[in-house]
């Protein structure tokens, strides 16, 4: 990606020889001040109240979105580099690496530039964005580039490290150390979609988009029911999708039809050479168990077409249709050797043997329909309801074969494991909803939803039904809500949903549920706004062999202070309070019947405040962060402190240095803690 | 109905059966004692109104005139195909002939004063009619009365003109209101939101989809999580049940967990056993049927069986393994 980054870099410099420099205008001042504004970045805590969408909501008499006034500048934008200092990472590495991962040297925090094309040429506008380059573990490139009723492009790449080796995941009793399950990889997402003649009534369109993932790790070999082995891996996959439709817009009614298709590989390889012990430490009869060596080898193959087909129309004025009719079908293709010698044994024939080889080949086809229906009526202009139907069905085909070979010397024993089965999932839902205006500040909403379907799946080895397990699922959901807004101050909404289910498929599913959801917005004076949320989830399955409750409830309070017009102070702070209990029949150690219970309570603070340093114009001094503190069954505290100081250099120029503060501890899990000061030092620039 | 009633009594749905009572009074006197008010209809034009065109609102609004023509609605100016050329404010305002004459607030329609399915109804005259709006019957913010504007802006210019687009900006207009979610993501374990890399509407599509929570979907019609985590897609020949008839929160808290992998119990074994404990011949009754027998040969006092995917390694679906070991 460094040669993108270097377009990136270069293209604004190539515009620049295009296009020709307007004459300044005497608005310009206060145009580069709107278009300068500094971007926050990406960790900052959200949303000042001056630009909350709260605010359009509760001041619609307010200058109709403040917009800036237009300039003629061919270049807009802003670039911020500078250095990362850590200090020593104190306690756990590897933790360190899992929840934060940020590393020290050059960085390219962000660039992001717009540059519009005075002559139209080959486009009107260009975006050009960039976040987190410089080996930070999240980089991310964004291009958009359009030209009107011609085209538009998009392109879009993000690099997302994936560490994750953390010592209370893993056995801590494996030989090797706390590394079972552990992972160094990267994912990758990028895309490109191309759409024509946007605007238009019909609208072709191309797009291509890539995942892929490629890194290492920590598996485990497991043989038979008697040890494991930590061996290490090389994980990569990656898929491709293309597609391509037209899109068909006109004033009565939209059809969108997409054809597209994807293919697959994953091709992860294990490789061990060495005396590994495994995690079992006592012999298996009398002998000791071992790996020697193990060649194991993916070839996984996969490819899926599928079609998409959307439809909008507005019948007349008091009745609108929406429609969407999906279908996939992908495929998968297995192959599979793994090779693997040492000291085993197989219990169930007490056989001991030197080596193994399996060999797995197999498919899998799983043809997918989805459609959803929907239509929304107005009557006597108070009243408005609102009916959609929804169903999504896979029906799984595999054929998977199992080959496997005990080697004993010269001589060896086979066996060979295939089905030829068939899954079933069907799912439906239909949902009404009445909407009733009773005052112009009132608005009352009824509904009622009904789920059901049915699943036919792949039982686990153990089974007593066979290979194959069936269940059913049947539900009845009663909606309620409201939304009030007695002045331009004040909104209220009021969200329930109560429900009973005669079918579900899992202990743990929505069973006899209740949810309330209330979300209350004021804004007390021009500068200070108060936002409470409250929202409580209380599902039950009182069936004797589960009895599963659960209730999870979350409220917060967030407060936006502005005063002055925030010249000089802005605050914004939230706070959350969150506790979730639960606790579930479950058949424990050695069958024995035990429950399950689960208790989190947690405090969550957030918080940002803006100070314009007095007789330094434009400089401002953040200070803020977040903090985490959870009691319960896995207490954990995690603080994230933060302090950021900006000074201009310069009318285009400023200088950028923050502190942050990483300290995370686990009571139950001392050994997981870690704590690290992060400074960062750069300059921005914006044009 | 009332079985779910009386439940609500005894459980925390207490305060939603008195929200509900107290609508149900609201609806009843406001149909039966008196008439309200009538609500406040998007001012209808006599038939005299007419349009007078950009250029004319150009003359008073100029400020917001000039900032328009960078705004992506600039194009309804030329656009022959809605029939409001020449006419972009005028598209939303409504003809504009008297404020013209008068110069008075309130001889024009406000989008922004009207009630949110109002102002909705104003938008969706172009915009129901696109892709981007098949789901929206079944999203939460088209049914909590969320207009098009708390996330839109109409006017203004630049790069975050019509809405967000940088992924701090976009994560911080979602934050405004889901203030709970984002207390979330401080967690430890959480996607990569506050850092940037990620943004809300990766994972949710604000205007609604097919599935619950508006969750995005990819190659037609799959979970948006296989968009990212392609290797957890299958078909697998050995499927998890779970993955496919509840998805991915089955076992994940995606927004932010105090537990290793956002998982929803801070040990495996927890997440695994609490569906895994249906003893062969007993009856589940018709509640909980998937999920079958424990690990019975295990002792689970062995820190060695406590994380149960050291072994069953594969448990988003395996390609060679019933019991996912690979």
């Amino acid at each position: 990606m460094r040669p993108l980054l270097a377009l990136l870099l270069i293209l604004p410099v190539l515009a620049a020889g295009q296009a020709v420099e307007p004459p300044k205008t005497e608005g310009q001042a206060a145009t580069k001040a709107a278009d300068q504004a500094p971007a926050k970045p990406a960790d900052q805590a959200p949303a000042k109240p001056a630009d909350a969408p709260a605010a359009a909501d509760a001041k619609p008499e307010a200058k109709a979105d403040s917009p800036a006034p237009s300039t003629e500048q061919w270049l807009t934008g802003e670039f911020e580099f500078g250095y990362r200092w850590l200090t020593d990472i104190r306690g756990n590495f590897p933790e360190y690496r899992s929840v934060v991962n940020l590393g020290e040297g050059p960085k390219l925090t962000s660039f992001d530039f717009t540059i519009h094309d005075p002559h139209k040429r080959l486009f009107d506008r260009l975006d050009l964005r960039a976040y987190g380059w410089g080996g930070d573990p999240y980089n991310t490139a964004h291009v958009m580039a359009r030209k009107a009723a011609i085209y538009e492009l998009n392109f879009d790449y993000r690099n997302i490290d994936y560490f994750n080796a953390i010592p209370s995941f893993a056995n801590p009793r494996v030989p090797l150390g706390f590394n079972e399950q552990a992972f160094d990889t990267h994912r990758r997402n990028m895309s490109f979609t191309l759409d024509l003649r946007p605007g238009t009534h019909i609208i072709p369109y191309l797009a291509f988009e890539r995942n892929s993932g490629y890194g290492h790790g920590i598996d485990t070999w497991v043989q038979d029911s008697n040890n494991e082995f930590a061996v290490p891996i090389l994980l990569r996959d990656s898929t491709n999708n293309f597609r391509g439709g037209v899109r068909f817009e006109y004033n009565r009614f939209h059809v969108t039809l997409e054809q597209g298709g994807t293919t697959f590989k994953d091709d992860d390889q294990s490789y061990w050479n060495g005396v590994n012990l495994g995690d079992r430490t006592t012999p298996v009869l009398g002998q000791t168990s071992l790996l020697s060596g193990l060649a194991q080898s993916y070839g996984i193959r996969g490819t899926s077409v599928y079609t998409k087909v959307l439809a909008t129309a507005r019948l007349n004025d008091h009745f609108n249709f929406f429609g969407q009719f999906l279908f996939s079908e992908p495929k998968t293709d297995v192959h599979f050797s793994e090779l693997a010698y040492g000291n085993f044994a197989a219990l169930s024939s007490l056989l001991f043997y030197s080596g193994q080889q399996t060999t797995g080949t197999g498919a899998a086809n799983q043809p997918h329909t989805s459609a959803n229906l929907g239509f929304e009526g107005r009557f006597f202009n108070r009243l408005r309801f609102v009916n959609t139907w929804t169903s999504d069905a896979y029906h799984d085909a595999a054929s998977p074969v199992i080959a496997t070979q005990l080697i004993q010397g010269a001589s060896s024993t086979a066996t060979v494991n295939a089905l030829n089965y068939t899954q079933r999932v069907n799912y439906f839902q239909n949902q009404f909803d009445l909407f009733f205006d009773v005052t112009s500040k009132l608005v009352l909403r009824g509904g009622y939803r009904r789920v059901w379907g049915d699943a036919t799946v792949l039982a686990g080895q153990l089974s007593q039904t066979g290979s194959l397990v069936s269940g059913e699922l049947s539900r009845n959901v009663a909606l309620a809500g409201l939304s009030f807004r007695p002045s331009e101050k004040l909104s209220v909404n009021l969200d329930y949903e109560g429900a009973s289910s005669d079918r579900i498929y899992f202990r743990t599913s929505l069973n006899d549920y209740h949810k309330v959801r209330a979300r209350a917005r004021y804004q007390l004076n021009t500068s200070l706004m108060l936002q409470a949320n409250f929202q409580v989830l209380n599902n039950q399955n009182p069936a004797p062999d589960i009895r599963y409750d659960f209730e999870s409830r979350d409220n917060s309070l967030s407060l936006y202070w502005t005063p002055a017009a925030a010249k000089r102070i802005t605050v914004m702070g939230e706070y959350d309070r969150s506790t979730l209990t639960s606790s579930i029949s479950y058949l424990g150690i050695f069958l024995a019947p035990s429950t399950s219970t689960y208790l989190d309570r947690s405090h969550i603070a957030t918080s940002a405040i803006d100070f314009a340093l007095p007789g330094l114009s434009g400089a401002k001094l953040t200070a803020g962060g977040s903090l985490v503190v959870s009691a319960g069954t896995r207490p954990t505290r995690y603080y994230q402190p933060l302090a950021r100081l900006s000074l201009p250099l310069h009318k285009h120029v400023s200088w950028n240095t923050e502190w942050k503060w990483y300290g995370f501890g686990e009571q139950l899990y001392a050994f997981e803690s870690f704590r690290t000061h992060v400074f960062m030092t750069g300059l921005k620039v914006t044009r | 109905m009332l079985r779910l009633l009386h439940n609500s009594m005894k459980k925390s749905g207490t305060l939603a059966v008195v929200c509900c009572a107290a609508a149900l009074l609201v609806t009843v006197k406001a149909g039966v004692a008196q008439e309200p008010a009538a609500p406040a209809a998007p001012p209808t034009p006599p038939a005299a109104l007419t349009f007078v065109g950009s250029t004319t609102c150009q003359g008073c609004h100029e400020d917001i005139f000039n900032a328009f023509q960078k705004n992506r609605h600039e194009a309804v100016e030329k656009d022959k195909k809605r029939g409001f050329e020449n006419n972009a404010c005028e598209s939303c305002h409504g003809p504009g002939s008297k404020h013209a004459d008068s110069a008075t607030a309130t001889d024009i329609r406000n989008p922004a004063r009207l009630k949110p399915a109002e102002t909705d109804k104003v938008c969706l005259t172009c915009h129901l009619n696109q892709p981007t709006h098949v789901g929206r019957l079944n999203g939460a913010h088209a049914k909590n009365q969320v207009s098009c504007v708390a996330c839109h802006s109409i006017h203004k210019n630049g790069p975050e003109g019509l809405v967000a687009r940088k992924p701090a900006d976009v994560n911080q207009q979602c934050a405004k209101c889901h203030a709970d979610v984002w207390a979330s993501f401080q967690k430890p374990y959480k996607h990569r939101v506050p850092e940037g890399a990620m943004t809300c509407v990766d994972c949710h599509n604000p205007h609604g989809t097919q599935l619950a929570r508006s969750i995005q979907t990819t190659n037609a019609n799959e979970p948006g999580c296989f968009k990212c985590h392609g290797d957890k897609r299958g078909p697998f020949t050995f499927e998890h049940a779970p993955v496919r008839l509840e998805g991915c929160g089955t076992c994940h808290q995606p927004h932010g967990s105090s537990n290793p992998r956002m998982l929803t119990r801070p040990e495996v074994r927890f997440v695994c056993m609490e569906c895994h404990s249906n003893l062969p011949g007993t009856s589940v009754a018709a509640k909980g049927t998937i999920g079958t027998t424990p690990p019975g040969l295990h002792d689970l006092r062995s820190p060695r069986f406590q994380n149960c995917n050291v072994c069953h390694q594969k448990v988003h679906g395996s390609y060679v393994s019933r019991d996912f070991l690979k």
